[in-house]
């Protein structure tokens, strides 16, 4: 009975929680000084037409690099733990695919990858970044680990690429203090015509650390959950 | 004209894209669901794209780009689906009369 009684308290404490912001909605119909900044100034400072990424990578880019760390972080505790605990390595040996899949994953895989890094070399254009296209980076991983479970990552290589990437990553941030405004000021490199590929500075350069790293990142994570698939 | 010609397509594929969804509801076994929502999918979806082609040009490159990636991945995909099934031994409807990975499995296990 209390246990009920607390949990219809805890509920009505929700509840006037909640009533307390949606009461106060207001839609917001102009831009916050801060946004009008960004929207209006966005273009000339940054150069990227995607004003997502330009806040994303450049405004708030020490956020960004809190974001990659706190992925790298936890990347390292999945692996951590998983080999502390260690999977359960008696299995039944997966059903093999079938020669269809297997034939089209070959086919698809390279696809996949350039796709990934379309996304993430376009970040400053279109819609995605480095985020979005390590994660189809690490889907076509996934792909091949469903369709060939026996195929393997070279560990060296993928520890190799996340270290570097983020490692320049961080460079690009220092330089941006050296030689620019601050840390990840993307003017350390110019920032050419509006709306092209090589544009907006630094930004496409951190974007491809970024989606190399993320990529490297959940394709070790999850060969980690694949297991030594025998 | 174009535009006219380019909705009729689009018009086209969207008839097959709902046979698919009809199919996806009326079929009995989930066999034939893969089946039906593949088939007609795959045709609707190419349909819809190539209509698209035709109402705006200039994008005819990425859709053609589309229409390559979705006939080389719904087909595979469904057919893991359907072979996954099969392994499984999910049941098939009454009306199935033929199983012909079933047989070839059987001879593979009697030789």
């Amino acid at each position: 009975m209390a246990k009920r009684l607390l949990i219809v308290l805890a509920l009505f404490l929700l509840a006037m929680m909640f009533w307390e912001v949606a009461a106060n909605y207001t839609e917001r119909t102009a831009l916050t000084p801060i946004a009008t900044h960004y929207v209006a100034q966005g273009p000339d400072e940054v150069g990227a037409p995607n004003l997502v990424t330009a806040v994303v990578v450049t405004y708030r880019g020490l956020d960004t690099l809190g974001e990659v760390t706190v992925l790298f972080l936890s990347a390292v505790a999945v692996g951590l733990l998983l080999t502390m605990g260690g999977l359960d390595q008696k299995a039944e040996p997966p059903t093999p695919a079938s020669e269809i899949v297997e034939t089209a994953v070959q086919y698809l895989f390279p696809i996949v990858l350039l796709f990934g890094a379309y996304i993430f070399v376009n970040g400053h254009l279109s819609p995605g970044g480095g985020f979005q296209g390590g994660a189809v980076v690490a889907s076509a991983t996934l792909l091949l680990f469903l369709a060939l479970p026996r195929s393997k990552l070279r560990h060296a290589l993928l520890t190799i690429t996340e270290s570097l990437s983020g490692f320049g990553y961080v460079l690009v941030g220092v330089l941006g203090l050296v030689l620019a405004g601050g840390f990840l000021d993307n003017r350390v490199l110019p920032l050419g015509d509006y709306g092209r590929l090589f544009s907006a500075g630094a930004i496409p350069v951190i974007y491809t650390f970024i989606g190399l790293k993320v990529g490297a990142e959940l394709s070790a994570v999850l060969e980690r959950f694949k297991g030594e698939a025998s | 004209m174009t535009e006219l010609i380019g909705s009729l397509v689009i018009l086209a594929g969207s008839v097959f894209l709902f046979a698919a969804g009809l199919g996806v509801l009326r079929m009995p076994d989930s066999y034939n669901r893969i089946q039906t929502g593949t088939k007609a999918s795959t045709l609707g979806t190419i349909l819809v794209l190539l209509g698209l082609c035709v109402y705006h040009p200039a994008w005819t490159g990425k859709l053609l780009l589309l229409v390559f990636f979705v006939l080389l991945t719904n087909p595979v995909s469904s057919h893991a689906l359907a072979r996954a099934s099969h392994a499984r031994r999910i049941p098939r409807s009454d009306k199935t009369v033929i199983d012909r990975l079933e047989e070839a499995e059987n001879r593979a296990g009697d030789a």
